[in-house]
């Protein structure tokens, strides 16, 4: 028998049967429905999450962090996270670029307001990263040390302003800064009156033992300390410098997973900030005392740690290998790429799971195949006998009835997944519609990869023609002798 | 054609139907052989038989000097396929099929292409003289008419050797007497024609010889059929 032979009879056959067939069928159209528009969320979140990753470039970074002091104890040597790790890290294989997140307080003045904001520094390579890539308006600076800023629109929208207006203005920046000079005049303030109310409580004649001279001296030494941190923690300098907004970032959403904040100004600009003394950090005080950097005069080697440093790394390069490299050097780190690891091994058991509810499905679809077919068998009885008698063999019967459930299963699949399909498109509508009312960014969470509609066809096949298996070898073994005696 | 000690055999319960029991016949090509007996006898079992569609018990049956029991289940296919017609009391017709289409169907079996399926059932049922019927059904034909598209679907693929199983059990007088006029004239034009028969008279008016059975085996023979049979 030629394919058309068994194309004709096998539809003919259905045709026939028009209200037995379209029950048939719809139950595997059901299945493959559902299967589709159940693995069409799976495959929608997953393209999602993947376009994201991309367009943030998260896939290209990653954050180093500074031990954990449980972690401290094991390892040799302490690895702190300043400016000497910048450059270790920087030439680590496979880092394109490093830069710290430097976040501090900062006084912005725009005209007549004032906020108090968080600021950041950043090197212009790292906004010219995919990372920090939406811009709103303007440009990025120019160059590190530029006297330019860029904002986010929390600024603008906190001031009222469009992002195009704030362009070109200037915006006045000051830094409570605390000094070792001033930590250092307060130690000798009113030192007079103080200095001679101590001296007469020393007894001098017991200064020859040990133990008095030693109680005295550190008694003194940590009141002359407790002055000099009052000093330095409340009687700050204030630095302030102007600069020219030239860019404006799109706000911080939910969807950008790293921190940016609100006012970003260029690396070496910033120095001038940070140079002045220490921020509002505690460690860093500590850190520079105990790494003996604090007293040392000049701006530019005052050892400061980050608390976390941005990697951008070069995409040929396997984040794994980066990040083992780094965790040598005593550092965490955390990427995206290994959380999407994670998040794709989620994925796969998320569809595995739908797939199986939608295997159920077709099963109990399948069933009704069988049943059909079956039927079918035991009514076409005389013509299986007449097809034998006219030199059908077994097998020509075998092919015709699989046939039969195998056109029920390609009719039924691509009706189910053009059904599973409308299914989708629907639940997106509502779900746009629900997103947008409440005021979220719209998101596409379906997606119907070429994959997924071959997948179901075959599926859908694949089940059909094992439930004809069954019906067709019995078709195949109908005595035509029996099948055709008269009654 | 022959058969050697042909036997088939049914098992019912703890007894034995011996429906064909050792049968030795020999059919020449070009004659038309009528069978009968009373029912029951094994006239339907011994056609079916001869056609390929049932295998012996025991014994053989031989065509053209190649034993049909040696033949695979593809081969004994291929030879209903090619070299037997069948035709039956009940006409067989597939009633969703048009009396063309129920005549191609016997080409679906032996690599005939679809256009030259179409040009021989036409050219066939023209010759039966139901040019005018092509595209009806079944249904809407008459018991003659019937049988005529069934013989025109056995003789389509031109076979050597046509079985007829009471082609005229269904038919009034009138219509038997046309089919058997009709299955002479294909016989004069050299078909081999075996007819299991209950009508003594069509039996004895056109087979060239009469084999009667009883419970399964053959008891009488005759070549003249003009000498008279038992009872029926
Ligand atoms: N499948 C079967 N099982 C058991 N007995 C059968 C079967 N087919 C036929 N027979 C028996 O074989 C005998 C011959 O039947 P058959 O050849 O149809 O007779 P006829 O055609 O001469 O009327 C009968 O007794 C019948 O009951
Ligand atoms: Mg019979």
């Amino acid at each position: 028998m030629i394919w058309r032979d068994l194309l004709s009879i096998s539809t003919g056959n259905l045709w026939r049967l028009k209200l037995r067939s379209f029950l048939t069928i719809s139950g595997v159209v059901i299945a493959i429905a559902a299967f589709v528009a159940m693995l069409s969320f799976g495959a929608g979140n997953q393209q999602l999450i993947t376009e994201q990753f991309n367009e943030l470039g998260l896939f290209t970074t990653m954050q180093v962090y500074p031990p954990r002091d449980k972690d401290k104890a094991d390892s040799v040597r302490e690895a702190v996270l300043d400016d000497d790790a910048l450059e270790v890290l920087s030439r680590v294989p496979g880092v394109d670029l490093v830069y710290p997140f430097n976040s501090f307080k900062v006084t912005a003045g725009l005209e007549d307001t004032t906020l108090e904001i968080e600021a950041q520094a950043l090197p212009a390579a790292a906004l010219e990263t995919r990372l920090f890539s939406q811009l709103k308006a303007g440009s990025f600076f120019s160059h590190d040390s530029a006297h330019q800023v860029m904002v986010t629109e929390d600024i603008t929208d906190t001031l009222g302003l469009s992002a195009d207006s704030i362009i070109g203005r200037q915006i006045i920046l000051s830094v409570q800064a605390a000094s070792i000079d001033s930590g250092l005049a307060y130690i000798l303030k009113g030192e007079r009156e103080r200095m001679e109310g101590r001296l007469k409580e020393i007894r001098f004649d017991s200064l020859i033992h040990d133990a008095y001279r030693r109680r005295v001296f550190y008694g003194e030494m940590n009141e002359a300390f407790k002055y000099f941190l009052e000093g330095y923690m409340n009687h700050r300098n204030l630095i302030s410098d102007t600069f020219t907004v030239c860019g404006v970032l799109e706000k911080m959403s939910r969807r950008r997973r790293i921190q940016i904040r609100p006012v970003i100004i260029p690396a070496f600009a910033a120095r001038h900030f940070s140079v002045s003394g220490f921020g509002d950090n505690p460690a860093d005080l500590f850190n520079a005392l105990k790494n003996g950097t604090f007293f040392v005069p000049s701006g530019d080697s005052i050892s400061r740690s980050y608390p976390q440093v941005t990697l951008n790394l070069n995409p040929h390069v396997p984040y794994e290998t980066v990040s083992d490299s780094v965790e040598a050097l005593g550092f965490r780190t955390f990427s995206f790429a290994a959380q999407f690891k994670e998040i794709s091994r989620f994925f796969f058991y998320f569809d595995m799971f739908l797939g199986i509810i939608g295997l159920i499905a077709l099963i109990t679809a399948s069933l009704g195949i069988v049943n059909t077919m079956v039927m079918s068998i035991i009514e076409r009885k005389r013509e299986i006998g007449l097809l034998k008698s006219l030199g059908a063999d077994e097998r020509d019967i075998r092919i015709l009835f699989l046939f039969e459930s195998g056109v029920i299963g390609a009719l039924g699949a691509t009706t189910g997944i053009i059904f599973g399909w409308l299914i989708t498109r629907l639940a997106s509508l509502v779900a746009r519609t629900i997103m947008v009312r409440q005021g979220l960014d719209e998101m596409e969470l379906f997606a119907l990869p070429g994959w997924l509609v071959l997948t179901a066809f075959l599926f859908g096949l694949t089940v059909s023609l094992i439930a004809g298996f069954y019906p067709a070898s019995r078709a195949a073994r109908v005595d035509p002798v029996e099948a055709l005696r008269n009654e | 054609m022959k058969t050697v000690d042909l036997c088939r055999y049914y098992r019912r319960g703890p007894s034995e139907v011996r429906a064909v029991d050792r049968v030795n016949i020999e059919i020449a090509k070009g004659e038309f052989l009528g069978l009968v007996g009373s029912s029951g006898s094994g006239k339907s079992t011994l056609l079916n038989l001869l056609a390929g569609l049932d295998s012996p018990t025991s014994g053989s049956i031989e065509v053209e000097g190649v034993s049909l029991t040696s033949f695979t289940r593809r081969e004994l296919a291929a030879y209903r396929a090619n070299k037997v017609g069948m035709i039956f009391q009940a006409f067989n017709l597939l009633p969703h099929r048009t009396a063309r289409g129920n005549v191609e169907l016997a080409l679906y079996f032996n690599q005939t292409s679809p256009p030259e399926r179409r040009r021989q059932a036409i050219e066939m049922l023209e010759q039966l003289g139901l040019g005018d019927r092509l595209d009806h059904h079944p249904a809407d034909l008459s018991g003659g008419e019937q049988q005529r598209v069934a013989i025109a679907r056995a003789l389509v693929k031109n076979p050597e050797i046509l079985f007829a199983d009471e082609p005229t059990g269904n038919l009034d007088h009138d219509n038997s007497k046309q089919i058997t006029d009709l299955l002479a004239r294909l016989n004069r034009q050299g078909l081999t024609v075996i007819m299991v028969t209950h009508n003594r008279e069509l039996a004895r008016s056109y087979t060239n010889r009469l084999v009667r059975m009883h419970y399964g085996r053959v008891i009488e023979e005759t070549t003249d059929p003009l000498i008279p049979g038992g009872d029926t």
